[in-house]
């Protein structure tokens, strides 16, 4: 191996808290050499970003830093502020997570280029700063550089925004790109986008890449190497292939196994790992895993282990005890994890042409009206935010909506949550149909029918409420007696599977997964037949989000819910949905039963979306065929007169003039087999 | 909205001030008629109808730009012509002088956070936001009189604005300033501090956010960053807050004249208080108006200099 350009020996990192020293990163070490990318995994908290900031020397003042770091020769702790930022962007360039806030709103994307040009290049004149940053824009595929690079980054979309960011962070060919979670917060289509041109920049330069994520795909999809933290520690660390195919730390592999995967149609429940990571203040002499660990040992409590080579290969190494008992994620003949039961649900056998809906949606449209100025607001145009969507949930069944960020999925669901009456159109709930309801006693007869689960389990959540409130409210508004608000709230807190007991604390003192958790018993208190669950997991680590996944499957198959399910995460959807739809700029293009539409995908769009999504295996990573889309959605208030993808469709490409145009005048139908699988492209 | 506020005004005026209390008690005491008749031409006897007398006012100052007369017969246009442009100097100098200085004190602040410069800066500010504007303007009185002592000679004068029978560009100048220091201390004085504790809190704000650290991690050092991406974006609030304590100035000058015995508008406005001139009170509401409005459209202009998201939409 080439000497590494960046080698991490025994880095600690510490800041004081109330709670007494956090203890963030606990002798981490690794080497990142050129050309080669090391992909960093674990759940948030784990020290991933204070490892990449203490690298950058961005870390806040209070923190304490130990270890070393080299760079390119260099030690870099112990340097100041100002020779930092001599190699901070140049020789080292980092990619932040959230591209909506790490540009300055007041400049334009053209000087932040130019600044980091000239930072570290004093003497470039400015004629020659801003051909440089038309050309980076160029590079990076932002479409007329040379009018866009004068624009605000608030006139840019997410994607283009963290185009933006890769142009900077290659300005002046870094021999290091540290990326903090770069796509996490970008949808799909544009997450392959920005991480094929993360590839390209490297490329390019030559550069070493850290890649920072939670995402076991997107590792499979980037890295060589994987280093998997855990509370503040490596504690395993491989070659891609070697760690994918012969995990042997229970950690890791409870993340994998935590994963639902868009390309498995076996549906077996997924391993979700118990409990919670330990804080990082005073921390035990012992296996900060254990707690959680389903084959842990008294010996595992007696020591921390050291990560050590494992199966006699120098590159592997893993910190547990019984590593070497452990093959392929399985220890004495069984799993590590034993696999979860979830009951049968009693709709299993009947058919669903036999089940009665519950909820019956035709023709659902929603459009705002467009105004300008600040004072007198003129309508200037409407934005169609629901075009026409019909479908149906029957009994005990999930179906799941969908699509890129606005595409239209929640406005669907606030339609049907609000009973909008529709001109054209009707929403029937269980036989009922909402044009129906002429008293609020009707009304309030139908909201036990239909609850809701949203996606923010803190914001969704009033802090001021106990638990026991949150739960007994829509018992009240139901008019429950008082008598029997208590023993039932009780009932749903063990139902979710939390501790009655703890009804009178606040959810401030719950975990993100136990607060969705509160958020799904108050959604069950009435009864409901249909929940609505608006990007119920989205907001969760893995590890959690396996827990709250089959806890839905669990209590659909236990009570016989139908659910109507809207995430952007195809993986989710494919394990937990029955029937699918995908939507684009407010239409379904694609619709089916979900093994149907995946296995099987016939739209262009729902073809591109499937291929962008990363598998958690490396070695199908790098056969597989990935469709990347280019541009952004178009904006919904375009005038669209033909197919609403024909901006973005691949397959157009392809067709002859006069099929063109036909894709360019004619809306695409809903066809195929009626009720199993249709879609809305001319050509499929 | 600054016509508005003048009418309004004037009604509120009649509601609350009465002319007439200027002549009753004399000595020798006016006959009824005598009142009336020196009351009756300048639009201030309450015998006539109030929207007559309103008509007559307001046509006045629509037709002839004339604000009508006080009690005395003063003419109100004469007082306020010199008067407004004493006032504006005033909390103009001080508005600038104040905003610059807490928004200066608020960056100083942010980037010592809790440290020794942090804690004086913000304890001072503490203090001075709550002396009364009456202490403060004594105090300086006081103290400038000793250093005038000390020194010798007249360097600050604690009454009036200018004195009497300075000629020349420089000697006016100095003269004008040699005035104006004391009541302008004193309402930056007290006025500082708000710019101090918005800016601090909006810098700091700034500087934990991800385009302070992106601006770091390109290559900037921490105070580059903070100058160039932090500041300019906490600017924006604090050029709108500007706006808005423009009448807090206003009513600041008002007892700051008094005291320092200028014959500006905050002087007038109690004067003529004092003196029920109605005409002359509305004028007074009228121009406080005008540079809260004017005030209000500076720091518009200012923020979309400031922000290009404003300019767009
Ligand atoms: N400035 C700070 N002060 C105190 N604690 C911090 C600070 N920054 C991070 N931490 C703590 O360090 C731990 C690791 O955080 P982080 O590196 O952000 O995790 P990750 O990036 O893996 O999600 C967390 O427990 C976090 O609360
Ligand atoms: S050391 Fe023990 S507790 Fe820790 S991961 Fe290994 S088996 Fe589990
Ligand atoms: S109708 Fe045309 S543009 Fe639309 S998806 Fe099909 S091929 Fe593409
Ligand atoms: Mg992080």
């Amino acid at each position: 191996m080439t000497t590494p350009v960046l080698s991490v020996r025994d880095l600690t990192v510490s800041f004081p808290s109330e709670a007494g020293r956090v203890d963030a990163v606990r002798g981490v070490s690794f080497d990142v050499a050129a050309g080669r990318t090391l992909g960093i995994v674990g759940e948030s908290g784990s020290g991933k970003s204070v490892t990449s900031l203490a690298v950058m020397g961005l870390l806040d003042e209070n923190a304490s830093i130990g270890g070393s770091v080299t760079f390119d020769g260099q030690e870099l702790l112990g340097k100041s502020d100002a020779q930092m930022s001599k190699i901070r962007g140049n020789g080292i360039a980092m990619i932040f997570q959230d591209p909506l806030t790490s540009l300055t709103p007041v400049f334009t994307v053209g000087d932040q280029i130019v600044e980091a040009l000239t930072v570290h290049n004093p003497k470039l004149s400015k004629r020659a700063a801003w051909d440089r940053a038309v050309e980076l824009l160029r590079l990076v595929g932002i479409p007329r550089p040379q009018e866009r690079v004068r624009s605000f980054p608030h006139e840019f979309s997410g994607g283009m925004r963290q185009r933006v960011v890769i142009a900077i962070a290659m300005a002046n060919d870094p021999k290091l790109i540290i990326a903090d979670e770069p796509t996490t917060a970008l949808d799909v289509t544009i997450q392959a986008q920005i991480l094929d041109l993360i590839k390209t920049a490297q490329r390019e330069t030559g550069a070493a890449v850290m890649m920072i994520t939670h995402d076991m795909g997107v590792v499979a999809n980037v890295a060589d190497d994987v280093l998997v933290m855990y509370a503040g520690r490596a504690i395993e660390q491989a070659p891609v292939d070697e760690l994918f195919a012969d995990t042997r730390m229970p950690y890791s592999i409870g993340l994998l196994g935590a994963i639902p995967r868009v390309d498995k149609t076996e549906k077996t429940p997924l391993v979700p790992i118990t409990g919670a990571p330990p804080l990082l203040v005073d921390l035990p002499d012992a296996c900060p895993f254990a707690d959680r660990c389903p084959i842990v040992t008294p010996e595992c409590r007696a020591a921390e282990p050291a990560l050590v080579t494992v199966g006699g290969k120098a590159d592997h190494r893993a910190a547990c005890i019984r590593a070497e008992e452990i093959r392929a994620g399985r220890i004495d003949g069984g799993p590590v994890y034993p696999v979860p039961e979830v009951p049968a649900s009693r709709f299993d056998e009947v058919p669903r042409d036999l089940r009665e809906p519950t909820l019956e949606v035709e023709n659902l449209t929603k459009s705002f009206p467009l105004t300008k100025g600040a004072f007198l607001k003129r309508k200037v145009g409407e934005v169609h935010a629901v075009k026409g969507v019909s479908f149906d949930v029957r009994e005990g069944e999930t179906m799941a909506i969908v699509g890129e960020s606005g595409s239209g999925k929640t406005t669907t669901l606030l339609q049907i949550m609000d009973f909008a009456p529709q001109d054209d159109g009707d929403v029937r709930i269980v036989g009922t149909s909402v044009a129906d309801l002429k008293h609020a006693r009707e009304e309030r007869a139908l909201r036990r029918d239909v609850q809701i689960v949203f996606q923010d389990p803190m914001g969704s959540l009033d802090p001021r409420m106990t638990v026991f409130d949150v739960v007994a409210e829509p018992l009240r508004t139901v008019g429950t007696a008082a008598k029997d608000i208590g023993p039932r709230v009780d009932e749903l807190l063990d139902l979710v599977g939390l501790d009655p007991a703890h009804s009178d604390r606040f959810p401030a003192a719950f975990s993100g997964g136990q607060r969705q958790r509160i958020g799904i018993a108050r959604a069950l208190a009435t009864n409901p037949k249909l929940v609505v669950l608006d990007e119920p997991v989205s907001a969760l680590d893995v590890s959690v989000q396996a827990g709250v996944i089959n806890l839905l499957d669990e209590l659909k198959g236990r009570l016989g819910l139908s659910y109507l399910f809207v995430a952007h995460d195809l993986s989710v959807v494919r394990h937990i949905a029955d029937r699918v739809a995908v939507m684009y700029l407010g239409s379904f293009v694609e619709h089916g039963d979900v093994d149907e539409v995946f296995d099987d995908p016939q739209h262009p769009y729902t073809r591109a979306l499937l291929s962008a999504i990363p598998v958690p295996d490396p070695v199908r990573e790098r056969t597989r065929e990935h469709i990347v889309l280019t541009g952004d959605l178009p904006s919904p208030t375009d005038t669209i007169t033909g197919c609403a993808f024909v901006s973005r469709c691949p397959l157009y490409q392809t067709l002859d003039p006069a099929e063109q145009t036909r894709c360019e005048t004619e809306v695409p139908a809903l066809t195929g087999r009626d009720g199993v699988h249709v879609n809305a492209c001319h050509y499929r | 909205m600054v016509v508005a506020v003048t009418n309004l005004t004037y009604f509120l005026a009649w509601a609350y001030l009465d002319p007439r209390a200027n002549y009753v008690g004399r000595r020798p005491p006016l006959s009824e008629e005598q009142i009336v008749n020196l009351l009756e031409p300048r639009d201030l006897y309450d015998g006539t109808p109030l929207l007559v007398r309103w008509w007559h006012w307001f046509s006045g100052i629509l037709f002839h730009w004339d604000w009508g007369v006080g009690p005395t017969g003063q003419s109100v246009n004469e007082q306020v012509a010199y008067r407004m442009w004493v006032s504006a100097e005033l909390m103009l100098g001080a508005t600038i002088l104040l905003t610059v200085l807490g928004i200066a004190l608020g960056v100083y602040s942010a980037s010592r956070q809790y440290r020794l410069g942090d804690r004086i800066a913000q304890g001072t500010s503490i203090i001075t936001m709550n002396i009364p504007i009456v202490v403060a303007a004594l105090g300086l009185v006081l103290l400038a009189i000793a250093f005038n002592e000390t020194v010798g000679t007249t360097v600050f004068y604690v009454t009036g604005s200018s004195s009497i029978g300075v000629s020349g560009f420089f000697p006016v100048l100095v003269d004008t300033l040699q005035h104006i220091a004391l009541p302008t201390l004193a309402l930056v004085l007290i006025g500082y501090a708000q710019y101090h504790f918005l800016q601090r809190s909006l810098l700091l704000d700034n500087i934990k956010s991800d385009y302070v650290r992106m601006a770091r991690a390109k290559g900037l050092t921490k105070q580059q960053a903070i100058r160039k991406h932090a500041l300019r974006t906490s600017l924006i609030p604090v050029t709108t807050q500007v706006a808005f304590s423009i009448p807090a100035v206003f009513t600041g000058a008002v007892l700051t004249e008094s005291i320092f015995a200028w014959k500006g508008m905050g002087q007038y406005f109690i004067e003529t208080i004092t003196k029920n001139d109605i005409h002359g009170v509305v004028a007074v509401a009228a121009f406080g108006a005008v540079i809260t409005a004017f005030g209000a459209i500076l720091a518009d202009i200012a923020v979309v200099v400031l922000d290009p998201r404003v300019r767009v939409s």
